[in-house]
């Protein structure tokens, strides 16, 4: 099976798609493929990788035009697999002459600056998760906090993010406002926004109400297309502009 | 030069939890070899466990901790463990972990292998990941300085105590000094050294060889866990929480197997007991396929699971394509967890001044020969916090003269440019991989003389070829070939403490089993092996076991 690679240095300077033969086994996932290019044929390749199970959140990239955990993503199925039918902007259309039914293309994500080769500098990515006040301190509550299961479940979604920055490589918003928090911190924010325990719920929104926050949103949905853990971005987004309102 | 009163290395839940508390009193950093959100705390999936309930108590607690480790744990470091224990759960929920409750509000427990009590707390199956974003979430709160994507070379000693740590800077290849008054090492196990491990490609022994190398001792290596449920294929951690629920194990034949194994406990039994028992139908030609026995969850319904296990499924789905809602997940046993670690007191100091370590990395020892499901994220919270608080106490101690760290500094240069501009011939994945056999096909849950001996010489002869190992790519930035080769180093050396403490320990405990020893022997083996780098060679020596409130018996479930 051959593998397009996009390979170059920092900010793109020399890049260049690299073509590699993989001999798919059964159950490789793509990142697989990607430690088998290395091994085999070029160890000059870089690519951040950690748990291999859909946890970590490092191995986020475009595949195929879509962005995706490579750890996540079987090589058997992206054949069959369906289109996501994202909304497509630069990097997602650009014409680079792929063979769509013989080759599987891997490019960093979208969004960020290029590092080398896959890896790219998510310094801004976390700047805007540190801008939505991403933590909680609950010391009036005596004892242990109470909860239903109810309240549990309403926020849960939203903690499953593992902040692998697939949305927002994936978010036209993004693409056009550089300064757009982005719908994996504005996800995160509504997990603390509506936690029932929250006290300070007010300053909360007050950081995400901003034509850089929540009310840009266009409600494309590419990041609940590309999320690898269904956190639903889009749907946390209505919800803190709904807040915004009242 | 970087200078710190406390440097800690590893991002993961015990680094996170050691450098939070450090950082009250004193300036301090941490590094790591990645960003700490993609360390293999987020993995843990089950649970963490506190004697919460009315009518559990932390002295229930420790003695189910004692007897799942045979014996061997130090019950002065188990004591602290499950008394703490409720603190650390309490201090959590304070910063907000999202933690599963009951229909009046508390926080939620289950049952788990070993446990006399349902004592775990959990966060639905995603508690690791849930709790190991908390913690990081205080680290923004409190502006921690993170020295993310760098690779620490070697630790520096300088009089007899730490001086700091050489750091390699993976983005640029730059190398740079860190000074510290006290180090703590939270660099988490050596999984990746199997070949069917549920652990993070990262987890490559990284402190184990660095202490070795610097003089500190290695305890009870010998003693690693496999785990009994990991996904056939890519071996990702399915949770004792599975079969905490009522998950149950079958064999081809379709019996409920664990009957034969421990009858009292079934499939909640401990973890070593529960392995040996799959390998066991496996090697007796009753498993599925030959290899694997299926973990069946049907039984418990669709809204249980999808509750209570939503991560369990989400994995079956997306890495074995099977759906536990509607047919059963198949399973094998595969390493998990290393018991064994950096030998360090119940302060968390190791027998080098100012190193400390704490989490997976370190030996307390509060998991002895096999440790409980539920009791490692505990530890890392527990040990983490009184590794930072003592750190912190070593700020007066004499900052080592700054010579001993510009020349460690000089010849780490020297050294990395010579592994990028020698063409060795052997290769690196050549070497790793037959590592990886040699530790699957010689250590594993079964083990006998004559079958480790001769995977003691071929360590002994991957070393040798270790030795004109090379690389292409001679580049300066993201340079991964380069991080490859260093953790290979690390892997070869911290293969061998673990081989050599098996070979040595002719006894069954815990987790390590002899089929030619296969009795617990108190009289010989009621001792922690201690490995020791003396002149570039593994020596071993013994050191007794710290008992008290729970004498030694038989052990049975």
């Amino acid at each position: 099976m051959k593998f397009k690679v996009w390979r170059s240095a920092r900010n793109g300077k020399d890049g260049r798609y690299e073509a590699y033969e993989v001999d798919p086994r059964p159950g490789m996932s793509v990142l697989d493929a990607l430690f088998s290019i290395r091994d085999e044929h070029d160890d000059s390749l870089s690519f951040r990788y950690s748990c291999r199970g859909a946890v970590c959140g490092s191995c986020a990239m475009t595949i195929n035009r879509e962005p995706r955990l490579a750890c996540r993503t079987q090589v058997s199925q992206l054949a069959k697999a369906k289109s996501l039918n994202l909304r497509l902007f630069g990097p997602l259309e650009k014409q680079i002459g792929w063979d769509r039914t013989a080759e599987v293309l891997i490019e960093p994500l979208p969004n960020m600056p290029v590092l080398k080769d896959l890896v790219v500098d998510m310094t801004r990515f976390f700047e805007f998760y540190n801008k939505i006040r991403p933590w909680m301190d609950l010391p009036d509550v005596k004892g242990l906090s109470k909860m239903t299961p109810e309240e549990v479940s309403k926020i849960e979604k939203y903690t499953n993010c593992i902040l692998c920055a697939a949305c927002f490589g994936a978010c036209p918003v993004n693409n056009r406002n550089p300064d757009y928090l982005g719908p994996a911190a504005l996800a995160w924010s509504l997990r603390f926004v509506d936690d029932s325990r929250t006290t300070d719920k007010k300053e909360r929104l007050s950081l995400v109400a901003g034509k850089n926050g929540a009310p840009e949103c266009e409600f494309i949905y590419n990041c609940v297309k590309v999320c690898p853990k269904a956190v639903a971005p889009a749907g946390a987004i209505r919800t803190l502009k709904d807040h915004l309102k009242t | 030069m970087y200078e710190f009163d406390v440097l800690v290395v590893g991002g993961g839940l015990a680094g996170l939890r050691a450098a939070l508390e450090a950082q009250k009193t004193c300036d301090v950093a941490l590094m790591s070899k990645v960003h700490p959100l993609r360390s293999h705390s987020g993995a843990a999936q089950g649970g963490i466990n506190a004697a919460l309930g009315e009518t559990d108590s932390w002295e229930a607690h420790a003695f189910d901790t004692v007897k799942g480790s045979d014996y061997l744990a130090d019950q002065d470091a188990v004591d602290t463990l499950c008394m703490e224990a409720p603190k650390r759960i309490l201090e959590m929920d304070k910063i907000g972990t999202l933690f599963s409750r009951t229909p009046e509000g508390n926080i939620a427990q289950r049952p788990f292998g070993g446990a006399g009590y349902p004592r775990t707390c959990y966060a639905a199956d995603r508690t690791g990941h849930n709790l190991l974003h908390s913690l990081y979430q205080q680290c923004v709160a409190s502006n921690l300085r993170v020295f993310e994507e760098w690779f620490v070379l070697r630790l520096v000693i300088s009089e007899g105590r730490i001086a700091g740590v050489v750091g390699y800077h993976i983005p640029t290849g730059e190398i740079e000094t860190f000074s510290a008054n006290a180090v703590v090492i939270a660099t988490g196990g050596y999984g990746r050294i199997y070949s069917r491990s549920t652990n993070a490609h990262v987890n490559t022994g990284d402190g184990a060889a660095l202490a070795l190398r610097a003089g500190a001792p290695l305890m009870d290596m010998e003693f690693v866990q496999f785990h009994p449920t990991t996904l056939l294929g890519s071996n990702i951690l399915i949770s004792e929480a599975a079969r905490g629920e009522g998950g149950q194990l079958v064999n081809a034949a379709g019996e409920r197997f664990m009957a034969r194994y421990a009858k009292e406990a079934m499939e909640l039994a401990p973890r070593d007991i529960v392995a040996r028992a799959i390998q066991t139908e496996i090697n007796e030609g009753k498993a599925i396929d030959g290899d694997h026995v299926d973990l069946v969850l049907t039984h418990l319904g669709e809204e249980r699971i999808k509750s209570r296990l939503p991560g369990i499924r989400e994995i079956s789905i997306d890495f074995a394509g099977v759906d536990p809602v509607k047919e059963p997940v198949p399973v094998q046993p595969g390493q998990h967890y290393s018991m064994g670690g950096l030998a360090v007191d119940k302060n968390c100091s190791t027998s080098i001044s100012g190193l400390l370590s704490a989490g997976e990395s370190a030996c307390v020892s509060v998991h002895g020969a096999n440790r409980l499901g539920g009791n490692s994220l505990l530890e890392t919270l527990v040990f983490g916090k009184l590794a930072g608080a003592n750190a912190a106490t070593m700020v007066e101690a004499k900052r080592a003269r700054p010579d001993a760290l510009v020349n460690a500094q000089r010849e780490e240069e020297r050294r990395v440019e010579s592994i990028k501009s020698g063409r060795g011939k052997e290769s690196v994945p050549a070497i790793r991989a037959k590592l990886k056999e040699t530790m699957t096909e010689s250590f594993q849950i079964f083990r006998e003389a004559g079958a480790m001996e001769s995977g003691l010489t071929k360590l002994h002869s991957l070393r040798d070829r270790f030795k004109n190992a090379g690389f292409h790519d001679a580049g300066r930035e993201f340079n991964q070939a380069v991080i490859g080769y260093l953790e290979l180093e690390n892997m070869l050396l911290t293969a061998e403490a673990v081989a050599l403490g098996a070979i040595a320990r002719g006894e069954s405990r815990g987790s390590h089993f002899r089929t030619d020893f296969p009795k617990r022997n108190d009289e010989r083996f009621l001792k922690h092996t201690l490995a020791t780098l003396v002149g570039g060679t593994l020596e071993l020596s013994y050191r007794p076991v710290k008992m008290g409130r729970f004498p030694v018996k038989e052990r049975t479930y």
